[in-house]
């Protein structure tokens, strides 16, 4: 409780010094809305052409696509909201010796780094997302029940950790090689295909890749599927055992990865 | 003219410095073959033909177009000339002998080139590895006017870049809207999905943008298909092209005494 409230009062004095910053740039405040908010813009523009030729894509309509990129948009705009620009630096940090500031502080640095750079300019897209998924869901003219309502949620919350995970994971690659760019181009990559494509479209060893390797393809395909009733037991016990899989990888590596920095020479 | 070669020379030697870079170029051009391949190949399953396109004419599609996209690496330039305003070191360029916007397209030039050939390579490895029957042109003539089309629109893709770039004298940060420029050029250069799936009438205004003619209109020339548009497409893509550069002298001789060599 005690460790809690400590965090508690470390969170808010990093808000208010992120505020100050932002507020010298005010132009770049709504930035990465707007940059984001066209990003999935176009992916809506994008599915409503393809479904204005086909009726569905394998077993989802046009309603559940439209879930599908506003679950996806949901989960970026609130790990933009959160965390995103602060783990960016994560890299950069490590390779320049500027972690040691971190490790320096009474904070946990892993804490001060995700949340030092949190992106209120983002907001609105959170709210565009839950437009976006109200328009899925009466395109699809669906009416979920409370418990699946619950079940969605409940998946949102699980995959908003496992995509903070990957993303440090990735960038925890950095306390053991020189430079983690091309980990992050890959990530990157990914990110991009399996924003493109739900997890149904993977088959055979596509499928493993976005499944168990690189496992983005399920990040907002459980949400949906546990929304749309289509989520088979097997699959919700393997969503559940990956994020913590990990996110037990993760703070290993991290962990690990603190013992093994050695300032600028890292 | 010697001296812009020897400056695509020096970009196409300098590509040689990061080798790492290369191979993850070719290697991640993959994902957009991928994404076609897996959401095709699931819509296919239960059509043969969609808007025209058979599953292996779609994929055909994206494989030119991907090769195409790949290519265009302008973007670069409106960032470096944003970047170079804003702390004050523009001036690099302005004291060459030569024009600013000439070595910038032969920079281009030689990036290009450099890439062409890798890119062809990643090409040909897509279409054994998916086994792609690929549907190329047959006629001499089209295949010609496409390759013009290429070409005339990597160029206008540089002087818009340019354009957009030189921008910055006036409204001195325009990193996000270069970012949404990017995801709005990939929507309608048809390098998602071919523009031919959208509405008629909206693809009736999109021809009337340079970017319908700059990957979208060659890939689908060299699919074999709207060849009644090759000729008049070289026309339209010309004419944006001069359009564009009236544009830049204007905005070079108007805003280019606001810049001071200290930065922003």
């Amino acid at each position: 409780m005690k460790q809690f409230r400590k965090n508690y009062r470390v969170l808010k004095e990093l808000v208010r010094l992120r505020f100050q910053n932002l507020m010298m740039f005010k132009i770049g405040f709504f930035g990465p809305f707007f940059v984001d908010g066209s990003l999935f813009a176009v992916q809506l523009l994008v599915f409503q052409a393809v479904y204005s030729n086909v009726e569905r894509i394998g077993s989802w309509g046009k309603g559940e696509m439209i879930i599908y990129i506003g679950t996806y948009s949901l989960l970026n705009a609130v790990n933009m909201v959160i965390c995103f620009f602060g783990i960016c630096g994560i890299s950069g940090k490590i390779k320049n010796g500027e972690m040691d500031l971190y490790l320096t502080k009474p904070v946990s640095p892993l804490f001060r780094i995700s949340l030092e750079r949190i992106n209120p300019g983002s907001i609105p897209l959170v709210i565009m997302s839950v437009c976006i998924i109200f328009y899925g869901i009466h395109t699809a003219d669906m009416q979920p029940g409370g418990k699946k309502v619950l079940c969605y949620l409940f998946w949102l919350l699980i995959m908003q950790v496992f995509y903070y995970d990957m993303e440090v994971l990735i960038r925890s690659i950095a306390f053991y090689t020189i430079s983690t760019a091309k980990m992050e181009q890959l990530e990157e990559a990914c990110l991009d295909l399996c924003m493109k494509l739900p997890g149904i479209a993977f088959y055979g060893i596509y499928k493993f890749i976005f499944y168990c390797i690189l496992p983005y393809g399920i990040m907002a395909t459980l949400p949906v599927q546990s929304l749309i009733g289509e989520m088979s037991l097997g699959l919700g016990i393997y969503g559940i055992l990956a994020v913590c899989i990990f996110t037990g990888v993760t703070a290993f590596l991290w962990k690990n990865g603190i013992r093994h920095y050695n300032s600028a020479s890292s | 003219m010697s001296k812009y070669i020897e400056v695509g020379r020096t970009y196409l030697k300098t590509q040689l410095a990061w080798r790492g870079d290369v191979l993850f170029h070719m290697l991640f051009t993959v994902t957009k073959i991928l994404f076609a391949c897996l959401l095709w190949g699931l819509i296919f399953e239960e059509r043969e033909m969609v808007s025209g396109f058979t599953y292996h004419s779609m994929l055909s599609y994206y494989i030119i177009s991907s090769f195409l996209s790949q290519l265009e690496k302008s973007g670069g330039i409106s960032e470096e000339i944003t970047y170079k305003i804003r702390n004050g070191s523009f001036s690099n360029y302005m004291v060459l002998p030569i024009s600013i916007e000439g070595y910038f397209t032969a920079m281009e030039a030689g990036i290009v080139l450099f890439y062409l050939g890798f890119d062809l390579a990643a090409a040909f490895i897509w279409v054994f590895i998916f086994r792609i029957e690929f549907v190329f042109v047959q006629s001499g003539f089209i295949f010609c006017c496409a390759l013009l089309m290429v070409i005339i629109g990597l160029f206008f893709m540089v002087q818009l870049n340019y354009f957009l770039g030189i921008l910055t004298l006036k409204y001195e940060e325009i990193s996000t809207f270069l970012m949404i420029k990017n995801n709005l050029i990939s929507l309608v250069t048809g390098s998602i999905v071919p523009l031919t799936l959208f509405p008629e009438a909206v693809v009736r205004y999109m021809k009337l943008l340079p970017f319908y003619y700059v990957t979208y209109l060659p890939s689908m020339l060299l699919t074999g298909r709207c060849r009644q548009e090759a000729v008049t497409g070289l026309f339209v893509i010309s004419g944006w092209c001069i359009v564009m550069q009236i544009l830049i002298v204007y905005t070079w001789k108007k805003y280019s005494r606001k810049y001071d060599g200290v930065g922003i």
